[in-house]
């Protein structure tokens, strides 16, 4: 009873129906995680509006959206302006206890769908104003907003999409799984079939393949018409078994793979066809032409372009090429993260294309050597901005092995950086190249180097040589810089002390928001009222993710590849995991896009930005992914208790 | 002790400050032409010992504001009043007030104060507002010897007149908001019956929109029209 007393003495506290709408709300989310008082402050803010059936609630001529809105009662209903039908069409339904318009609102623009009264209704509503001093100080009222921001997300990038999809007047998504791109079935043959009968049926079927399949269907090899040219060139007999002739363990993909990952396939390994495989066995061939027929982005004839190019000049015309490919992937609503793969990849076939026309030029050292690279080259994370950060690694006996034969490639390292340089990838100002005597070392010399690097480490030394652990193979034999990526690991785990120093250098760099609605801006000279995204916004987590995964022996140098180790072996949080990947994910684009707009006028490209001159959504959308970088530092702050 | 007290009719004395905030008491405002979304409109609802409004006494008020077409919910009115020789009557079971809680009520001088203060020049709204009106007019008398002048609109008779096609002409407010649906928090609660009024005034207020009724002036004009009606019979 006296508890009785007490609860009903702490709800008379406030008016009768202050208390009554509270708990209405408190039946539904967020409302119901969220504080009472915050709550109660809620409802003392709102006003109660009644909308008749029919009744237009808001439409997106009226403007940014002035109030939030919880339906008390009854049935709001989103139309998207449509031709055909005089009210639209309804695109969504609200009902008693749950809120809009969030995305609008967090945006900071009018909505874009017009909220009709379905049935007569009542709505709270909320100022902005307040809703937004809510946002701050209610924790459940801004992750459920987020949430719904987070979707948004998703929504933008189809719709960029639809937009693709329409203007190539087909359904096409460099997302599509390959299954849904099978249009016919595959033409394939036995192993014993001759030459001859097995290009008839090719012919008959109008391809350019024929898969050699098993009994059970496995696929065991395959045949195209470049083969047949090499056959008929060889004056090999038509009368052979098809088997004798074929490539054999044709690359193949699940049928769940992406439309990219078959274009990526084929640009990396030069090859024009992908066998479809379903538990096993063949369910079809993707050519080179299914994925490129409906347009223009034919990344596998750049790929093949760059990789043959036989003069220096022919490379460096095609990287305008590489532009205009980016620009357009960016059009049909690739991802960031399928773009920097690419150009990734495309560099890599320049990279190599130079080292192999650069030793033509001047003649092989004649010894093997390693191209190695690192920064953002080493993570796969380049843009179209891009650095040279790279070095040589080869086998050396002695010392003086290694110095006689660092003599001999010093000229040709420096050679390959001109070149290098020439087909737009920047000379490093820090000198962080191949051509630098004190990065073109032996393995033994490189273990010791990276052996200084953590056991001499200071804040600052450290500073200029985290970099290096990003490392990576561009040309060569990829053994040695495997054995000297486990040794780094297994020095780096045992060191809690540079771990410390690497993860005070993941915290020198503060994402730059604020309070709830500022951006830190620089405040003067020509940088004024911009700030950097990639030293500001990635840097934070290329940092984190670099530091906990040395921490924790993932091999993987790739930022997004990191934070996936590091989730599935528990060192994060999966969620957490998931919001920094997303966040990384729309800085990156945001960059990509300011790059693409900056070559578009013709402006050099940097990597700083006004955050006024981005629309509403994306403004809120980067703010609250700097504020995922500020998280990702505290956990680190935590973790290593500075 | 003024002795003329009985003749003024004013019963008990008030404090200088009760006095001043009497005279600070905004007049009612004359009904005008003045958009219906734009007004300000109190709405209210009294609790009363019983249902006889010369002897029954004024236990509590509750009220809530419209204004610019919505209710605000910042903007509330919630008073108990403190009684003398408060007797325990049936009505407990209606209004649920239990004798300690009219025993820790505001003083009505204080509480009535508060609640001109809250009404300002605004125009009242109630569900049989006759009634409400009579128990606030006696009380202001008795206790303050301020005359009520502020002008009334009965949401009983609006409704019926604004909605024909409901077929409640003299219906309740429970049948009124089982009509259309709303929620009532805690009934013959002050401030939730004020707060059910109000949702019903909501609608209505959108009926007479659509019914070319956009002031206070007309509405009242078309009331009074309707009232007289022919073939209407009496209460």
């Amino acid at each position: 009873m006296a508890e009785n007393e007490f609860e009903r003495a702490g709800k008379t506290a406030v008016s009768q129906n202050i208390h009554g709408t509270v708990e209405f709300l408190q039946k539904f989310p967020p409302f119901n995680q969220m504080d009472l008082t915050h709550l109660v402050y809620l409802v003392e803010h709102c006003q109660l509006r009644f909308y008749s059936q029919g009744e237009s609630i808001l439409k997106p001529s009226d403007g940014p959206v002035d109030y939030f809105y919880i339906v008390k009662q009854g049935l709001i209903r989103g139309a998207r302006p449509h031709a055909a039908k005089a009210n639209g069409e309804t695109t969504f339904e609200i009902t008693t206890g749950e809120c809009f318009p969030l995305s609008a609102l967090i945006g900071e623009r009018a909505t874009r769908t017009e909220h009709i009264a379905a049935q007569d209704s009542f709505c709270l509503l909320l100022r902005k104003a307040i809703f937004i001093k809510l946002f701050e100080l209610s924790a459940p009222l801004r992750d459920f907003a987020l949430r719904g921001v987070s979707s948004l997300l998703d929504q933008v990038n189809q719709q960029v999409q639809l937009r693709a999809t329409e203007s190539l007047g087909s359904q096409y998504s460099l997302d599509s799984k390959l299954s849904e791109r099978l249009m016919r079935k595959p033409v394939s043959c036995a192993p014993d079939t001759t030459v001859r009968e097995a290009v008839k049926i090719m012919h008959e079927q109008h391809v350019g393949s024929i898969v050699i399949v098993s009994q059970r269907l496995q696929p065991l090899g395959i045949f195209t018409l470049r083969d047949l040219r090499r056959v008929i060139a060889d004056g090999s007999s038509l009368e052979l078994p098809i088997e004798q002739l074929m490539t054999a363990k044709p690359f193949r993909l699940p049928a769940s793979a992406s439309t990219f990952d078959a274009a990526i396939a084929m640009t990396e390994r030069n090859i024009a066809h992908v066998c479809v495989v379903e538990h096993g066995q063949l369910s079809g061939v993707v050519s080179e032409r299914d994925l490129f027929s409906l347009q223009r982005v034919d990344l596998v004839y750049l790929a093949r372009s760059i990789r043959n190019a036989s003069k220096l000049e022919t490379l460096i015309n095609l990287r305008s090429n590489i532009q205009q490919l980016v620009d357009r992937m960016l059009a049909h609503g690739a991802s960031s993260t399928q773009i920097t793969q690419l150009i990734t990849q495309l560099n890599d076939h320049t990279v190599c294309r130079v080292i192999e026309l650069t030793i033509e030029e001047l003649g092989d050292p004649g010894f093997a050597f390693t191209w190695l690279c690192f920064g953002s080259e080493g993570r796969r994370e380049q843009t179209l901005l891009t650095d040279q950060d790279n070095g040589i690694m080869f086998a050396a006996e002695n010392t003086a092995d290694a110095a006689a034969k660092r003599e001999r490639l010093l000229p040709l390292a420096h050679a390959i950086n001109l070149h290098l340089a020439q087909c737009g990838f920047t000379l490093c100002k820090g000198n962080i190249m191949a051509g630098n005597p004190e990065l073109c070392l032996s393995q033994q010399e490189w273990s010791q180097r990276f052996d200084d690097f953590i056991s001499n480490a200071t804040p600052e030394n450290l500073l200029g040589s985290c970099i290096y652990f990003d490392l990576r193979v561009v040309w060569g034999e990829p053994q040695g810089c495997a054995q000297l990526r486990t040794e780094l690991l297994d020095k780096f785990a045992k060191n809690t002390l540079s771990q410390r120093m690497l993860a005070e250098n993941a915290l020198r760099q503060r994402p730059p928001v604020g309070r709830f609605r500022d951006f830190v801006v620089a405040r003067k000279g020509v940088e004024k009222d911009t700030l950097d995204l990639k030293v500001q916004g990635l840097t934070p987590f290329v940092d984190g993710a670099r530091l906990l995964a040395l921490a924790n022996g993932i091999e993987s140098s790739n930022t997004l590849e990191r934070l996936q180790g590091l989730i599935d072996k528990g060192v994060i949080d999966a969620q957490d995991g998931a919001a920094y990947e997303e966040a990384y994910h729309f800085i990156q684009q945001t960059r990509m896009q300011h790059h693409q707009q900056q070559a578009k006028q013709g402006l050099e490209y940097s990597n700083r930005i006004d955050p006024d001159r981005l629309n509403h959504l994306d403004r809120r959308i980067l703010r609250e992914s700097f504020r995922q970088a500020k998280r990702l530092q505290s956990s680190l702050a935590l973790r290593y208790q500075l | 002790m003024n002795a003329l007290n009985w003749l003024t009719g004013r019963p008990t004395q008030l404090s200088g400050e009760q006095q001043h905030r009497l005279e600070q008491l905004a007049a009612p405002a004359a009904l005008d032409t003045a958009i219906l979304d734009q007004q300000r409109m109190v709405v209210v609802d009294v609790e009363t010992s019983g249902l006889n409004v010369k002897r029954d006494q004024l236990l509590a008020i509750g009220a809530v504001v419209i204004e610019n077409g919505a209710v605000d919910l910042a903007q509330h009115f919630e008073c108990t009043l403190s009684c003398e020789n408060h007797k325990v009557s049936a009505s407990v079971l209606i209004h649920g007030l239990a004798p300690s809680m009219i025993a820790a009520g505001t003083e009505p001088a204080e509480a009535l104060l508060d609640f001109m203060t809250f009404v300002g020049s605004s125009p009242l709204l109630a569900f049989h507002a006759a009634f409400d009106q009579r128990m606030l007019s006696r009380a202001l008398k008795q206790s303050l010897g301020y005359r009520l002048q502020h002008d009334f609109f009965d949401v009983a008779q609006l409704a019926p007149m604004l909605c024909p096609d409901a077929a409640l002409e003299h219906a309740g407010l429970d049948s009124w908001t089982q009509h259309f649906g709303l929620q009532v928090q805690q009934r013959h609660n002050a401030s939730a019956d004020a707060l059910a009024t109000a949702e019903l005034s909501l609608i209505l207020l959108c009926k007479a929109r659509q019914q070319k009724l956009d002031s206070l002036l007309a509405l009242q004009q078309r009331l009074n029209l309707w009232l007289r009606r022919p073939g209407r019979h009496s209460l």
